[in-house]
């Protein structure tokens, strides 16, 4: 008898958590397939009276979603490869060799994590207008500036979760292999990549997630015609505010790419993420 | 051999010099220099007037500091206190939340019964949401009028008569405190439990054995097992926290108003100060500021966490 209740609470609560959690995300789903003036007027809430696929198209047309969907797509997935290269390269520097600045480096990859991105904001907008005048070469509301920025800003925080990974390598193998007479650059491409292969596509489809949410230097850094995702989102829905069935229209066209990204690449992630976290 | 050694090392140190150099040049560029020019930017007086003069602009030692520090009557400080007051309540509700919601769900996780994957998987929803789109989303829940809150509130429980204001006034607090509780409990949640399965069965039966009841199991084995994963969850949410910006700015005015006296946050404010009322040179000293805050912070974190193993 005190099974069935202990299991009773349990169900209880875990449907109750699950409810929680899903229910905005089905609410920005239903709302977006509503006529406006149901969502003003409150009728029908739950559930539309009608499926209006319409906003979609409204949608598209009142805003440039596509391009902005293209820009994000170009901004995030050359982002993602580059931070993947120099994190790979530096995190595995970190884990297996000792040389002097060793220490200085790491301490100064955490040392970044603690400065407000605003700090950066300003002078790297000063520093980017500055190099345009100097060179002639634009590097604000052009894709190289923003990704630049990006593909940089991401890189601390990638080398931290893959050092990790390149830790748990043992390194008895790479000895076996320079015994035998391969060159560190052959150890590498051809034994520790293909190993840690697991952990650096999870941190690359991190660093996607991460930069596709960035939303305070693509406000300033990006113009026109290279607006990213969420600043398209802000100027949208501060030109239709009371567009409640568009702006839920925008917000799930902006949610799935992520979301079916992240389930196809799930385990991955919630390998690599843990992976590193366990060890603390 | 010591010659055929040392020029191994030589070789093996280029190696690594080599390897990390691609980074240590992009966080010079992107992360140290920019830091220095903050930093002497926070001693001139750059504002839209200045701003074309960039770093020749007046110097004025640390006057910016000051005013952000000590000085009531200086236009930064407007609301700024405010800021700090709910900085602090935000990040404390954010970060008990999320540790405690990730636990309680990565314990019942960690059990075993049908549909465990599915459902793990279908928590993780939130942490996938974009915080623009959590902002966006959120502030429509929360509407006064049509929000879905007010609706279960006044229809469907019928507990309270008048619908409550959930974007002004301390009822601020809350509002932005949930989404981001909502936001981030799944990571926490995924970090724990991979932490609880690494945790050997044989502890906890023996403790069964020495008649230890679930809450002392808890206690004295689960906590302790598991604080590295929360101790680093704790500095992760301290720091994503108090640097928060994207949801709350989305919440208000689509991205474009002011959050309250009960919902701006510092970041919000610094931001306001510094690209909407062209205070360029306080909004660099009053984050340096906080930076240095934060590396108080982080060092207790240190201090507490880290020294003792």
């Amino acid at each position: 008898m005190r099974k069935i209740s202990q299991n009773f609470l349990f169900y209880f609560l875990l449907i109750t958590i699950l409810v929680g959690t899903l229910f905005p995300i089905y609410w920005m789903i239903i709302n977006s397939f509503k006529d406006n003036t149901e969502i003003l007027t409150g009728k029908s809430l739950f559930w539309p009276s009608r499926w209006r696929i319409e906003n979609y198209r409204d949608m598209w047309r009142n805003i440039n979603f596509g391009l902005y969907l293209r820009n994000s797509f170009i901004v995030c997935g050359l982002t993602m490869l580059i931070a993947m290269v120099l994190s790979t390269l530096a995190a595995y520097s970190l884990s297996r060799f000792k040389f002097p600045g060793k220490r200085i480096i790491n301490d100064s990859i955490l040392a970044t994590q603690m400065v407000p991105g605003i700090m950066f904001l300003i002078p790297i907008y000063l520093m980017f207008v500055r190099f345009h005048s100097l060179t002639n070469i634009q590097l604000i509301g052009t894709f190289p500036g923003l990704i630049f920025v990006y593909s940089t800003f991401f890189v601390p925080f990638s080398v931290w979760i893959l050092q990790g990974f390149f830790a748990a390598i043992p390194y008895e193998i790479e000895e076996a292999a320079l015994i035998d007479g391969c060159s560190r650059l052959q150890i590498f491409l051809k034994i520790v990549l293909p190993l840690a292969a697991p952990g650096i596509t999870a941190t690359g489809i991190y660093i996607f997630l991460t930069a596709w949410d960035e939303l305070m230097f693509a406000w300033v850094l990006t113009q026109a015609d290279t607006i990213t995702i969420p600043v398209g989102i802000r100027l949208f829905v501060g030109n239709y505010q009371n567009r409640y069935d568009l702006m839920m229209a925008a917000s799930t066209v902006a949610t799935l790419p992520v979301i079916i990204l992240f389930f196809a690449m799930q385990k991955h992630i919630i390998r690599g993420l843990t992976a590193g976290a366990v060890k603390g | 051999m010591k010659i055929k050694s040392t020029i191994q090392e030589i070789r093996e140190k280029s190696y690594a010099y080599m390897f990390i150099l691609p980074m240590v040049m992009g966080m010079l560029i992107i992360h140290f220099i920019p830091m220095l020019i903050g930093i002497i930017m926070s001693f001139l007086d750059l504002n839209q007037y200045t701003l074309s003069k960039y770093l020749s602009a007046p110097f004025v030692g640390f006057r910016n500091y000051f005013d952000v520090l000590f000085n009531p009557k200086s236009t930064i400080r407007i609301g700024l206190l405010q800021a700090v007051r709910n900085t602090i309540i935000y990040t404390i509700g954010v970060t008990g939340g999320t540790l405690t919601i990730g636990m309680i769900v990565a314990l019942m996780l960690n059990k075993n019964f049908i549909g465990r994957r599915l459902v793990r998987t279908l928590f993780l929803f939130p942490w996938i949401v974009p915080t623009y789109v959590t902002g966006l989303l959120w502030a429509f829940i929360w509407n006064h009028e049509i929000g879905v809150v007010n609706y279960i509130l006044t229809k469907v429980l019928n507990i309270v008569e008048k619908p409550p204001f959930w974007l002004m006034g301390p009822n601020t607090l809350w509002a932005i405190i949930v989404p981001t509780v909502w936001r981030y409990w799944p990571f926490a949640m995924l970090m724990l439990l991979a932490g609880l399965q690494t945790i050997p069965d044989e502890l906890y039966e023996s403790a069964s054995i020495d008649g230890a009841n679930e809450w002392q199991k808890f206690w004295h084995i689960t906590i302790p097992s598991l604080k590295p994963v929360w101790s680093t969850l704790l500095l992760v949410n301290l720091i994503t926290n108090v640097y928060s910006f994207n949801i709350v700015i989305m919440m208000f005015g689509h991205g474009a108003g002011f959050p309250g006296e009960w919902g701006d946050l510092l970041m919000t404010n610094i931001f306001r100060n510094s690209f909407q009322l062209w205070q360029y040179s306080k909004g660099a000293a009053a984050s340096i500021v906080l930076m240095i805050c934060m590396i108080g912070i982080v060092a207790i974190w240190y201090k507490l966490f880290r020294e003792k193993w």
